[in-house]
């Protein structure tokens, strides 16, 4: 098992590299001198070309990649252009609330999707398992910057529960985002979910369980869940970056200080480092989910395991 | 695996008039339309078909796990040692499925849960009838897979890692590991090669006849029928047509589609004639044929065959059938 | 003999219009039995109508763009069925210019990835091996980053006029299409009949059109229809944090973004944009579930 974690880690540096490779030569093309923004009035000819050769921006584009490169794994993200402070400061500043937006969000989607999706699977043919099914269709489609609105609108203005912005009241202040950013998530998660137990429920071990006198609910806990678990977990992993993609969305709405925000504002200003820096931050969090998904495959299904020498050998 | 007492007297089933039928919003489909079985104690009873007669829904319903919710039980009895099933609660039923009764199911490749190990799956169905800890259910666990051929070390591993052959096996152990009252075998053997088959039905009957079981054993194969069963119930459209003891049916065939079966295996005595198959196809359980459900394919079909659907008349103690040419008929004239 | 080939030549294209017919028929009917994916068509219809008739309904310069600020943030009313935004626009006419482009927008960057992303799914699909390989492998690589995110650094780099913002959307949709089309070639292209086509001698690029595209056509489909939605709300999405569609360009998700600040006071002036992407995004759903589950009954 351990073995398997460790192949998986090393696969990944080649796909984020890969990826930053894609978005280092995307930004590549962002027109316009950086020394124009970082000099700002103190622009000259002169102190133009100094800058660049400081910079390494004078030199051919595979070399400036490798230097990227190098200097990211030692935890170097460049110098931010307009505020000429190192990127990773500001990430690690802004990050954080990041997380705790997606954490929430997760939270919620896995807390309340997974129960219910289980739920309405076994009991197919239910006012529940129908009213889900409309609720989840209707939940993915939902965008989320209308809903986030339409949340403060109902528990900031309205009802004044809770705060409209910000971070700063703590947990509160995580609700209202949470639910906005992981609303199309939860129903996503809650349809499979329903759609994996239906496909489980059906199958012929479940009625070999029940033949056995295996009571019903652990005919569910014990025989169908794990059985319907892969396109559950496979959807949690995924829809990561989903969320993250969303994030930026949610941050706006809610005037939230972190990553997604920063990125907006960096891209306003051609401050191309920093965008580096968020979209590089954004993609290794990907890769790292998706390598959490796969350990979990492995865990969960002993055929998978198998393959990867985790049973007895 | 215990060996019980039986009383004799006793019939361990008995199921009267069943009719089973599934509901969609597209059609009807009639499965079981009134069908009665009797499996006396310690005896076999094979129950032969072709596909669509209705023989897994029967079987399913001594367990009462007819698929709902388009299958419906509309009327009809079962009892088991003198139980009604059908009127059981959930929990009464969860304590006889695995203890009095048990089925093998036809499809072996799909009937075992692939993220539990084989002697898991055994030792739950004793964990939860006797009350033993899981180290002495899975030690009994391992005794059974060794009584089905298989070595007990296997028990850590998972059903892919297993044949079909082996996996009916599991199937065999998983069913008989509480010593039911009554095994249903559905098929059991359908699925696999002719080699496994001889073994598995091998295993099979010894085991029955070691513990005293009656047994359902549901079939096409009249080979199999020969082998292992004490009386047979011939099964067409979801009714029983015809029934009796063994000699009562392979010799004394009444009803024609019985004849029909039997004229259409091939005959190694007489090499150059011909397979007589039954003319035309198993009718649609969707639309059933008015009056008696054969007539369509029937060589000695009369007026009255489209009419009405025949009365079961009884030709001795233990032979019966179903079939408008033997109304008139007593005992003398056979 | 070249008789004998002829006839059987049309004869089988006979009973091929004969077959396509046929099923086509009892998709539709399928289709139809569905009562959430008629609805969604309903709607989705609508809209479309809507968006055509935009000029009849409104007139783009005067209604939709022109600033009249004594007129602004008019709660709705007869005369401005969803009200005036902040510079006294009528948001019904901005409503309907705007959907125009956000579904001009959208499908032309669905085409985009379905014309892009389609030929290599379909050249990944067919050949195997590999070429395969490679070209999933970058295709891989893409799909680390979702699509708001690679939209998002395409714009940043490219600018926002509205053919770029097309081709970046198109362009973060590509390698998801790549894959769809790569396993529609892949599961049709070991059918039998592929293998019957190539014992009577058709080439490969008679395979390719008569039988591989015309199977992979319905699994396409679905898709395309569900990546429009997608591609409406990221449209929506980037208009909203000001890197999409600019003002005044009338567009649902700019229109959110300005009117946001307005909201405590005059909450309808997020109701109709928000209403609208909503509306197109469940309809488009609906019916890409729809088709979905009349293309493969089996599937319920």
């Amino acid at each position: 098992m351990f073995k398997f974690v460790v192949k998986r880690l090393i696969a990944m540096i080649p796909v984020v590299l890969a990826v930053t490779f894609v978005v280092f030569t995307i930004m590549w093309f962002v027109p316009g001198d950086p020394t124009n923004i970082i000099l700002g009035n103190e622009w000259s000819e002169a102190a133009s070309a100094k800058l660049k050769a400081e910079l390494g921006l004078d030199q051919p584009f595979l070399v400036q990649f490798f230097h990227y490169t190098t200097n990211l794994v030692q935890g170097n993200f460049g110098m931010s252009y307009i505020t000429r402070a190192p990127v990773a400061e500001q990430l690690m500043a802004r990050f954080p609330n990041t997380l705790m937006v997606v954490a929430g969000a997760m939270l919620f989607c896995v807390g309340v999707g997974v129960p219910i999706g289980v739920y309405s699977g076994v009991r197919a043919y239910s006012l529940f398992s129908n009213f889900t099914m409309v609720v989840g269709l209707l939940g993915i489609s939902f965008p989320i910057f209308w809903l986030g609105l339409l949340l403060i609108l109902l528990f900031s203005v309205y009802l004044r529960w809770l705060p409209s912005s910000g971070l700063d009241d703590g947990f509160a202040s995580l609700i209202l985002p949470s639910l906005a950013l992981g609303s199309n998530y939860m129903a996503n998660i809650m349809r499979i979910t329903r759609s994996s137990m239906l496909e489980v429920i059906r199958q012929d071990y479940i009625r070999t369980a029940k033949a056995k006198g295996v009571k019903a609910r652990d005919v569910v806990v014990k025989h169908a869940l794990q059985n319907s678990m892969m396109p559950t977990i496979t959807v949690i992993g995924m829809d990561v970056g989903t969320l993250l993609g969303g994030v930026v969305l949610t941050e706006t709405v809610f005037s939230i200080p972190g990553t997604g925000r920063l990125l907006v504002e960096a891209i306003n200003k051609r401050d191309t480092p920093t965008v580096l820096g968020c979209l590089v931050i954004m993609a290794v969090c990907i890769a790292i989910s998706n390598l959490m998904v796969d350990i979990v495959y492995a865990y969960v299904d002993p055929r998978i395991k198998a393959q990867y020498g985790g049973g007895k050998d | 695996m215990e060996i019980k007492k039986i009383n004799e007297q006793e019939n361990t089933l008995e199921i009267k008039n069943l009719v089973i039928h599934y509901i969609s919003d597209e059609e009807v489909v009639k499965a079981v339309n009134g069908v009665n079985i009797i499996i006396k104690a310690g005896k076999t009873l094979g129950l032969v078909g072709e596909t669509g007669a209705g023989k897994t829904t029967t079987a399913l319903s001594i367990l009462n796990l007819v698929p709902e919710p388009q299958g419906k039980i509309l009327s009809g009895e079962v009892l088991l040692e003198g139980r009604s099933v059908l009127s059981m609660s959930e929990h009464e039923l969860e304590v006889m499925r695995g203890d009095k009764v048990a089925m093998i199911f036809q499809d072996p490749m799909t009937s075992l849960n692939p993220v539990h190990t084989v002697g898991h799956q055994i030792a739950e169905s004793i964990e939860i009838h006797r009350k033993v800890s899981k180290h002495q259910a899975l030690k009994q666990a391992k005794e059974m897979l060794e009584l089905v051929g298989i070595p007990s070390e296997r028990s850590n591993e998972y059903p892919y890692q297993f044949s079909g052959g082996m996996k009916q096996r599991v199937d065999i152990a998983i069913a008989l590991a509480c010593s039911p009252d009554l095994l249903i075998a559905d098929e059991p053997t359908t699925a696999l090669d002719v080699t496994i088959q001889a073994q598995v039905l091998k295993l099979i009957n010894e085991l029955r006849q070691k513990y005293h079981m009656s047994m359902l054993m549901i079939t096409h194969d009249l080979g199999i029928v020969a082998e292992v069963c004490d009386e047979v119930s011939i099964a067409y459209a979801g009714r029983i047509i015809e029934h009796g003891t063994l000699e009562d049916i392979f010799d004394h065939m009444r009803h024609p589609y019985t004849k029909g079966l039997f004229g259409a295996l091939p005959d190694i005595g007489v090499r150059r004639s011909e397979l007589m198959p039954i003319k035309g196809l198993m009718p649609d359980p969707t639309n059933l044929p008015s009056g008696c459900p054969f007539h369509p394919r029937c060589d000695y079909v009369m007026e009255v065959c489209s009419q009405s659907l025949p009365e079961n008349k009884w030709l001795s103690e233990t032979h019966c059938v179903e079939c408008h040419l033997y109304k008139d008929t007593n005992e003398s004239m056979l | 003999m070249d008789e004998t080939v002829k006839k059987y030549t049309t004869r089988r294209e006979f009973f091929k219009q004969y077959k396509k017919k046929s099923r086509l028929q009892e998709t539709w009917n399928r289709f139809l039995r569905n009562k959430l994916a008629v609805i969604g068509l309903f709607i989705i219809v609508f809209i479309m109508l809507a968006a055509v008739a935009a000029p009849l309904i409104a007139n783009y310069d005067t209604d939709a763009i022109r600033i009249n600020v004594p007129d602004r943030l008019q709660s709705p009313s007869a005369k401005h069925i969803f009200g005036t935004d902040e510079v006294g626009r009528d948001i019904m006419a901005r409503i309907v210019h705007g959907a125009r482009i956000s579904l001009v927008v959208g499908c032309a960057a669905i085409a985009v990835a379905l014309f892009i992303g389609g030929a290599l799914g379909a050249i990944a699909g067919y050949s195997g091996g590999k070429i395969d390989d490679v070209i999933m492998r970058c295709m891989d690589v893409f799909l680390c980053l979702p699509d708001v995110l690679l939209a998002l650094a395409i714009v940043a780099a490219f600018g926002t006029n509205l053919v770029n913002l097309t081709v970046a959307i198109g362009l973060a949709f590509t390698p998801k299409f790549s894959r769809v089309v790569r396993s529609a070639v892949m599961t049709v292209r070991g059918v039998e009949y592929v293998e019957a086509a190539r014992t009577i001698g058709a080439t490969n690029t008679q395979i390719i059109t008569n039988h591989v595209l015309i199977n992979c056509f319905g699994p396409i489909m679905v898709q395309v229809t569900l990546y429009v939605a997608s591609a409406i709300l990221t449209i929506a999405a980037l208009s909203f944090i000001g890197l999409g569609i600019q003002a005044p360009i009338p567009e649902w998700g700019n229109m959110l973004a300005s009117g946001r600040v307005y909201m405590r006071d005059h909450a309808y002036i997020v109701m109709a944009p928000g209403l609208a992407i909503f509306l197109t995004i469940l309809s488009l759903n609906l019916l890409g579930d729809g088709l979905r589950d009349a293309l493969d009954p089996r599937l319920k």
